[in-house]
């Protein structure tokens, strides 16, 4: 549907940035706010219209609809009602398909990411195996958190190279308890930061299960490593003691005093006795 | 950068002619301990960031409070900036590209985080995470949650971290201020009108952000994705990177942040709230642009005892006049709690980095003043994005009631980049 000609001339009271690019210095505010009250009275149609101005990197100047887009979204996320805010995220969502140029679904991505909700969390999910929008959908639905750990979980068989680390580490950022069988199973896998983020994250989901494994992770290992295995462990004994699980606390960190012997790892020791003796 | 010179210790002696010539540091934590006398009174440190701040926090906080240091490691994403300090700036320093690589070196006992904001965070972590005490550039972060997480890795690992700001010292010298924190940190005042009007000088113009950035051709000597980390992986263009990286959100929070770092740090220790934030939050400015900071024209940062401190950046819209800075006082007190603040003992002096770091104690600008600091600071950028008042819970670190406002505390990072 064309978005009707009134929008052009909203989207018009948008600021003009300087001849360099720069952000205007005498910038409306209330001419802004006024335009962007109206625009978000104009509906679907209307954003629909801001989206079909939308154009990616390089391909043009598209800065006014590009601020629009995200005032407006800012706008509605204060609405008492959230229909309209839940319009906008279902609009945004319904241009993340192959017909929208990558760049500006990017862009789509990062604006859910500020107002979206629920409501574009499946559109989302589907580009967690693309390989260019794996990583601005899964920052967008950790954003939303709601519903985001169902889609990272069922993309994450699907996923390839980086996305795989992306995955991963997003499951761990939603402490998503449903996914502790494919962590564990991260923690083997062939890449070191894949198995670094898999060690986060069931640090972070508190898995008393994964004590044992994380502490010979971070025994087998050199370097970088072993040090982000061990912050995983130290990292897994605190939420253990937030959990009331004192013992099986306390066996991580007389694990941690009792093998880290070496000078260089004398922090480690000191960080495991002082912790014991706190508890 | 040279070590500053400084007669050699019966010590350093014995241990020089124990290993030889040819290792000239041996790391403070391989032979001292927290109890015991440093045999080496040379800090031996590694620098993450070889931009124009580079080794200034170095010289200035290890250097000209009396530590002797020498700067064995050097990293930069800019291969041809790591090749120029490498040469001159570090002449000698080993250098990386990559800060995994020096934060695990095992004989490095400080490391200097000298690079974008939103590296700060993660690369201080990294460093307490091995072993290492941590001078960082201000501002200390790019989010608040970032905050949080450096607060509990220096409590984790037992690190000292020490801020690249170091206004409080001044403020803790002064008596009037000494008088305010003394009346503000016995508790006695429980509710205040006082306001705090920090004016001007955040650069508000100056750093402006550009919209509609075409992307251009890499320099290859750039690696633009390390440099990017845990912002997202944008097309790269030239305004991103250098000095005016301070302009763009993915980075940090224009001057609010970068000067305002230097304006709130006395403030906040004259006024005894290192251990807290405000509670609401409110700010005067056009709505934001999503890339690129922009103008604003004030905030106000109320905390929870009434104290406020109004950041009036004097450059945009309207000018401020709804308060005027009224102190905390003396007078503010009934008798009894006067005669009781009199008799309170002066505030303890504050340690410089290099005594922080031999005695294990909290320096001047510690980690949890360092992040309550910031984060009254994100909080009003948080304000100006958002457009409208916010409400904070000090304790939870979270925004109360504004769930979209509330993704900005804690924002995504890309992987492989996690707090």
């Amino acid at each position: 549907m064309p978005a009707p000609a009134e929008l052009k001339a909203l989207i018009d009271q948008m600021p003009d940035h300087e001849k360099n690019g720069l952000l205007p210095k005498d910038i409306d505010k209330e001419r802004i706010e006024k335009a962007i009250a109206q625009i978000a009275e104009g509906g679907r149609p209307y954003v629909l219209g801001i989206l079909d101005r939308l154009l990616p990197p390089g391909k043009g100047d598209d800065s006014k609809p590009h601020y629009a887009l995200h005032v407006l979204g800012v706008h509605l996320s204060q609405l008492e009602d959230d229909a309209p805010r839940r319009q906008f995220g279902q609009a945004l969502a319904s241009r993340l398909g192959d017909d929208t140029p990558v760049g500006v679904r990017k862009y789509l991505c990062q604006e859910l990411g500020t107002a979206g909700g629920a409501e574009a969390v499946p559109a989302l999910g589907k580009l967690l195996t693309d390989s260019e929008l794996c990583e601005p959908a899964a920052r967008a639905l950790v954003a939303i958190r709601e519903g985001a750990a169902q889609q990272l979980r069922a993309a994450r068989p699907r996923t390839r190279a980086r996305n795989r680390v992306t995955i991963v580490q997003n499951l761990g950022v939603l402490a998503d308890e449903q996914a502790l069988e494919a962590l564990r199973e991260a923690l083997g896998d062939s890449s070191q930061d894949v198995r670094i983020a898999a060690a986060w994250a069931l640090a972070n989901i508190g898995d008393a299960d994964s004590a044992d494994r994380l502490l010979k992770a971070a025994d087998t290992h050199k370097g970088w490593e072993r040090i982000q295995e061990t912050k995983a462990c130290l990292l897994l004994a605190e939420k253990l003691l937030g959990a009331d699980r004192k013992a099986d606390a306390q066996r991580i960190y007389k694990h941690l005093r009792d093998t880290r012997t070496a000078d260089a790892e004398k922090y480690v020791r000191e960080a495991a006795e002082a912790a014991l003796a706190a508890i | 950068m040279e070590t500053r010179p400084r007669p050699p210790s019966r010590r350093a002696f014995l241990r020089s002619a124990a290993l030889g010539a040819g290792l000239a540091v041996v790391p403070r934590h391989v032979l001292g301990g927290p109890a015991q006398e440093p045999p080496s009174e040379t800090f031996a440190v590694g620098i993450v960031g070889c931009g124009g701040q580079s080794g200034e926090d170095v010289r200035n906080y290890i250097g000209h409070a009396g530590g002797a240091y020498k700067i064995l490691a050097c990293c930069d994403v800019d291969q041809r900036r790591l090749a120029q300090a490498a040469k001159k700036k570090f002449a000698g320093a080993e250098p990386y590209t990559d800060f995994r690589r020096l934060v695990e070196r095992t004989d490095l006992d400080i490391v200097s985080v000298a690079t974008p904001p939103h590296w700060h965070a993660l690369i201080a972590i990294a460093a307490m995470e091995a072993g290492k005490d941590v001078l960082c550039e201000k501002p200390m972060t790019r989010f608040i949650a970032e905050g949080r997480a450096v607060v509990d890795a220096a409590k984790r690992y037992g690190r000292v971290f020490q801020l690249g700001t170091g206004r409080r010292f001044g403020a803790s010298r002064s008596n009037r201020s000494r008088q305010v924190h003394k009346i503000m940190r016995s508790g006695l005042l429980e509710k205040t009108d006082a306001v705090h009007v920090l004016k001007g000088g955040y650069g508000v113009k100056r750093y402006c952000g550009r919209v509609n950035l075409k992307p251009e051709p890499c320099p290859p000597h750039l690696d633009w994705d390390m440099y990017c980390g845990p912002a997202p992986l944008r097309p790269f263009n030239r305004h991103r990177f250098g000095w005016s990286h301070r302009f763009y959100w993915d980075y940090e929070g224009a001057g609010l942040t970068d000067l305002g770092a230097h304006k709130m740090d006395p403030v906040q220790w004259r006024y005894a709230k290192d251990t807290t934030s405000p509670v609401e939050i409110r700010a005067y400015a056009p709505p934001a642009h999503p890339e690129a900071c922009g103008m604003w024209g004030w905030a106000e940062l109320s905390y929870a005892d009434g104290f406020t401190i109004v950041l009036d950046g004097g450059e945009w819209g309207k000018p401020y006049e709804r308060e005027k800075t009224h102190h905390v006082d003396l007078g503010d007190l009934d008798e009894e709690s006067q005669q009781k603040v009199k008799a309170m003992p002066q505030p303890e002096p504050l340690l410089t980095f290099p005594q922080a770091v031999r005695t294990r104690k909290k320096s001047a600008g510690h980690a949890e003043a360092a992040h309550r600091a910031v984060a009254a600071l994100h909080l009003a950028n948080i304000a100006i994005r958002m457009g409208r008042t916010i409400r904070y819970d000090p304790v939870k670190e979270q925004i109360v009631g504004d769930e979209e406002a509330n993704r900005l505390v804690n924002q995504p990072m890309r992987a492989p980049w996690h707090l």
